[in-house]
This record gives C-alpha cells, sequence and structure tokens, in this order.
C-alpha cells in the first residue's frame, strides 16, 4: 500500500470515519513505522491546537486502540441492558476508545446529549477487563490482565446494575440537601421514580 | 483611531453596566424565595422523563417559620417538606439516601460574584412563562468543563419561572418550567401540611474519613470539596467513600467502592443531565471501582475519574 493511501486511512481514523480493515491497516503499519506513529500523534497534537486545547503528545494512541482490538477480540458481544438508567456503555470498543482519548482534551467530538439520544448499540457493548484502552501512554500505564472465563463475565454487569441506582439516587439528593436552589434538585430526584 | 477607541471604552461600559444588571437580577431571585410566598405548578422534563410537580411556598416573614412543600402530581405520588431550610419529611424516592446535611459543609447560598469567576451571566431579553413577563439571563461556562443555564426571571418577583439546562452545543439537557405561578393568594394552611407519602427522614449513619484519605489531582477550576463521608453500602456492605464538589451551581459527586477480586468492567452512561462514568482503579489496599456522577460533561467526567488518588498515607497501610 501507497503512503499516500496509508496517511489517508490515518486521517480517516483520525476523523472517526474508518471502517474496519483500514483500522488495522493503519495500527499495523505503525507497529514498525515510526514516521506514521509520529504522524499519527502530530495529528492529535494539530487537532488539540485547533480546539485550543492541552494535549499530552506523548499519548500512545496506536497502543490504547491495539489494546482495545484484543480485548475485543473475544467472540461474545454481550447486550446490556439497564432498565433503570436506561443505557450504559462499556468503554471498549475501538470506535469508543479513540473517541474517549480524544475527548479527555477535547470534548467537542460528540455531545452528550447526542450520546443520551442515540439507540443502544450491542455492538459497543463488547466485554473488557480491567486496563482501559485509552489510559495507554497515560500516567498509570496499561495493564493488560488475561480474559476472563466466559462464566465471569455476567457477573460485572450486574455490579454496576446493581449499585449506579443508589449511587445516583445519593447524588441528586445529596445535591438537594447542598444546593441552595431546591425545586431543581427535588426534580431530578423525583424524575428517577417512574415505574 | 480616537474615536473608535472610544467607541470600545463606551461598548465595554455598556456591556458591564449590562452584566451588573443581570448580577442584581440574580442576587434579587436569592432574595425572592427568602421572602416571597407563591404556590404553582410546573413541569420538569429531561431525557426519557416527562413529570409535573406543585410547590407551596410560605416565606418566613415576621419570625414565623418558613415552609415549602413540593408534590408530584403524575405517578406515584413523590413529595418533601422543608421547614426553615430542613428536610421534615419526604418520600423515599427523594430521601432515603440523604447522609447528614448539617455538619462541617453547611448549604452555601448561591453567590452571585463568585458565579462569575466561571460563568459569565449576561441578561439576553424578555420572555412570557405561565401567563406572566419574565426576563431573560443566560449563565453560560467561560470553559469547557460545566453546563449552562438559560434562567427566565418573573419581572415582578424574581421568581425563577424557567429553568433550562445546555450542554455546549446549545442543546437541551433538563428543563423547570412554571404553567402556573401565583404570588398573591394567601396559602392555605392545609396546603402547608405533609401528605402520607410524605415520610420522616432518616439519614443514614456515616463517618468521616480521615482528611484527605482520597483526593483529585485535578478539578475543574472553582470546584471544590463540599462534603465527604464513608458508609456502608446498602448494597455490598462494603464501606463507601462518597465525596461531593461543586462550584456553586453544578455539583458532581464521587463514589468509591473496593472490588476486591471482582472482574467488574468500567462503565458510562448518561441519564437527561446527568453523567455516570466508572473506572477501576488499583491501590495498596486493592482495586477500587471510582464512580463519577454529575451534571457535567462526559469529558469532565472522565477526567475528574482518571484524576482520583488514595493518599500516600493510606497506600502505606
Amino acid at each position: 500500500m501507497s503512503r499516500e493511501a496509508l496517511y489517508e486511512s490515518l486521517s480517516a481514523v483520525m476523523d472517526d470515519e474508518a471502517d474496519e480493515m483500514e483500522l488495522h491497516r493503519v495500527l499495523a503499519a505503525t507497529k514498525d513505522d515510526a514516521e506514521l506513529r509520529a504522524a499519527w500523534s502530530r495529528y492529535q497534537l494539530a487537532r488539540a491546537v485547533m480546539h485550543r486545547d492541552l494535549l499530552e503528545p506523548r499519548l500512545d494512541i496506536a497502543a490504547g486502540v491495539s489494546a482495545a482490538l484484543a480485548a475485543e477480540a473475544m467472540p461474545k458481544a454481550r447486550i446490556f441492558s439497564w432498565g433503570f438508567v436506561g443505557r450504559i456503555t462499556v468503554a471498549a470498543s475501538v470506535t469508543v476508545a479513540v473517541l474517549a482519548g480524544v475527548r479527555l482534551y477535547n470534548q467537542s467530538e460528540m455531545s452528550d446529549a447526542e450520546l443520551a439520544q442515540r439507540a443502544p448499540q450491542p455492538s459497543l457493548s463488547a466485554p473488557q477487563v480491567q486496563g482501559t484502552p485509552i489510559l495507554a501512554g497515560y500516567t498509570e500505564g496499561v495493564e493488560q490482565s488475561q480474559e476472563p472465563s466466559s462464566k465471569d463475565m455476567g457477573k460485572d454487569s450486574e455490579w454496576h446494575e446493581k449499585r449506579l441506582p443508589t449511587y445516583l439516587r445519593q447524588h441528586v439528593q445529596q445535591s438537594s440537601v447542598n444546593g441552595a436552589e431546591s425545586a431543581l434538585p427535588y426534580a431530578r430526584a423525583a424524575s428517577l421514580e417512574n415505574r | 483611531m480616537r474615536f473608535f477607541s472610544l467607541l470600545l471604552l463606551v461598548g465595554s461600559m455598556a456591556m458591564s453596566v449590562q452584566a451588573a444588571d443581570a448580577q442584581n437580577w440574580l442576587s434579587r431571585l436569592l432574595k425572592a424565595e427568602q421572602r416571597q410566598s407563591f404556590q404553582g405548578v410546573f413541569v420538569y422534563e429531561r431525557n426519557g422523563s416527562f413529570s409535573t410537580h406543585a410547590i407551596w411556598h410560605q416565606a418566613g416573614q415576621n419570625d414565623g417559620e418558613s415552609r415549602e412543600r413540593l408534590l408530584r402530581l403524575d405517578g406515584a405520588p413523590v413529595e418533601v417538606m422543608r421547614v426553615d431550610g430542613r428536610l421534615k419529611c419526604g418520600s423515599s424516592a427523594v430521601a432515603d439516601q440523604l447522609i447528614e446535611g448539617e455538619g462541617p459543609w453547611p448549604p452555601r447560598p448561591l453567590d452571585p460574584q463568585k458565579l462569575a469567576e466561571w460563568y459569565e451571566i449576561r441578561m439576553v431579553g424578555e420572555s412570557r412563562v405561565a401567563g406572566r413577563s419574565a426576563v431573560v439571563l443566560t449563565i453560560l461556562p467561560r470553559d469547557q468543563y460545566r453546563y449552562g443555564f438559560e434562567l427566565h426571571l418573573d419581572r415582578e418577583t424574581s421568581l425563577p419561572l424557567k429553568s433550562l439546562l445546555l450542554n455546549e452545543k446549545g442543546q437541551l439537557l433538563e428543563r423547570l418550567q412554571f404553567t402556573q405561578l401565583d404570588t398573591s393568594t394567601p396559602l392555605t394552611k392545609d396546603k402547608l401540611e405533609p401528605g402520607p407519602a410524605c415520610q420522616p427522614v432518616e439519614v443514614l449513619q456515616t463517618s468521616t474519613p480521615k482528611q484527605g484519605a482520597w483526593r483529585s489531582e485535578w478539578l475543574p477550576p472553582g470546584f471544590t470539596l463540599r462534603s465527604m463521608h464513608t458508609q456502608p453500602s446498602p448494597v455490598s456492605g462494603e464501606n463507601i467513600t462518597y465525596l461531593m464538589y461543586g462550584d456553586g451551581l453544578a455539583r458532581f459527586s464521587v463514589f468509591i467502592e473496593p472490588l476486591h477480586s471482582a472482574l467488574v468492567e468500567d462503565a458510562r452512561s448518561q441519564l437527561g443531565p446527568t453523567v455516570v462514568v466508572s473506572k477501576r482503579i488499583s491501590t495498596a489496599d486493592g482495586d477500587m471501582m471510582v464512580t463519577v456522577i454529575g451534571e457535567v460533561p462526559l469529558g469532565t467526567a472522565e477526567r475528574i475519574v482518571l484524576s482520583i488518588r488514595a493518599s500516600e498515607e493510606q497506600a502505606d497501610r
């Protein structure tokens, strides 16, 4: 593949327009192409500057995405339903990893409202264990752990399902005690009681 | 050239006059809720939820106590009653997860001066809400770490008639809007008495963790710690550390729960204006799940969740 095509793919990845083939191609190429890796970092930087945002230039996006891909290689994609809060996204898929890595520094990519309005996408809920890929190169470093046996996989979503409603209630209720305004936090808390 | 700079000067003076005017309205809003009795009906709307509520508010004048009663009008009745600002009773939906409201972190009233450091407060026009003429203020964030508000204040009493929470693209995240407001009819006593849905409030047993046991290496400018507790989880019995931060308008909570060896994924979710981000972190005491919940942009919550650290002291233990 020509360099131009490679850079074009890279730019597509940056714009979140790359298909899976392109993404794999770019990732494979960055493995032993320091120049391409540097270009990727430069693109990130340029983008951050355009958004006048801080960026850690050493952030190694490629490693993060590779880790995400490794995690996603697991065959089963579970559909996650959490009736209470409606929708939960597990930060594991490549798209999310790339988006999250970028959004960390500038958040104009996808508005929260859009995120909230989008229909649930089962493809986004590929299971993944500790060591968030977006953290690659971030201060904490990567922690790649082996994949858990499929037996254990059911438990973790349950963990959040059980706790988040309680957390959420506590947050809105505590807001109404700590806040000066009364009607708004009350209404937020009361609106959780829907069924 | 001189004319031009004069024009600039006049322009900036006009701007600051306008800003001062907007701040005045905000100050009047704060006083209005203390001095003005009212009753009304409002709607609350966010993604996936629409509800209607009644409010009866008796200002505490002539050394009488202030009383406020809120009641959800549709679905299961949800009710809250406050006397002199203190929660007297509440339905489980609004009061079953409360930890002490007093203590070292008393509620802080809105401070328009301080707020102006993080938000630009402007008067942007006039409107009409609940049949009353209103003044429109925008409270827009000066950075990307918080959301903006649009407030419609009653021209006559300065009470808030409509409050919109907006994200950075100006999209509506939630709406609280009066459909009816009465500021002249005296409130009858029975309206200020709690109904059967209002149960006495039991606060959760908590203890105060060691100062600085947990901290956030990064906070959005202006956010400070408002509350900090540890309490056993009603779900797992584990000791959960709870921190709440605020900038005077927006708030977020941080929950830290020990995971031991449980395999749990990181998670994120959005409920109307409220974002939830959970992330596993490693400490000397084992892995913890840190969850940030608040009315802040997703990017802010993500950055906070990555910044939570156990203190050195704790790590040495």
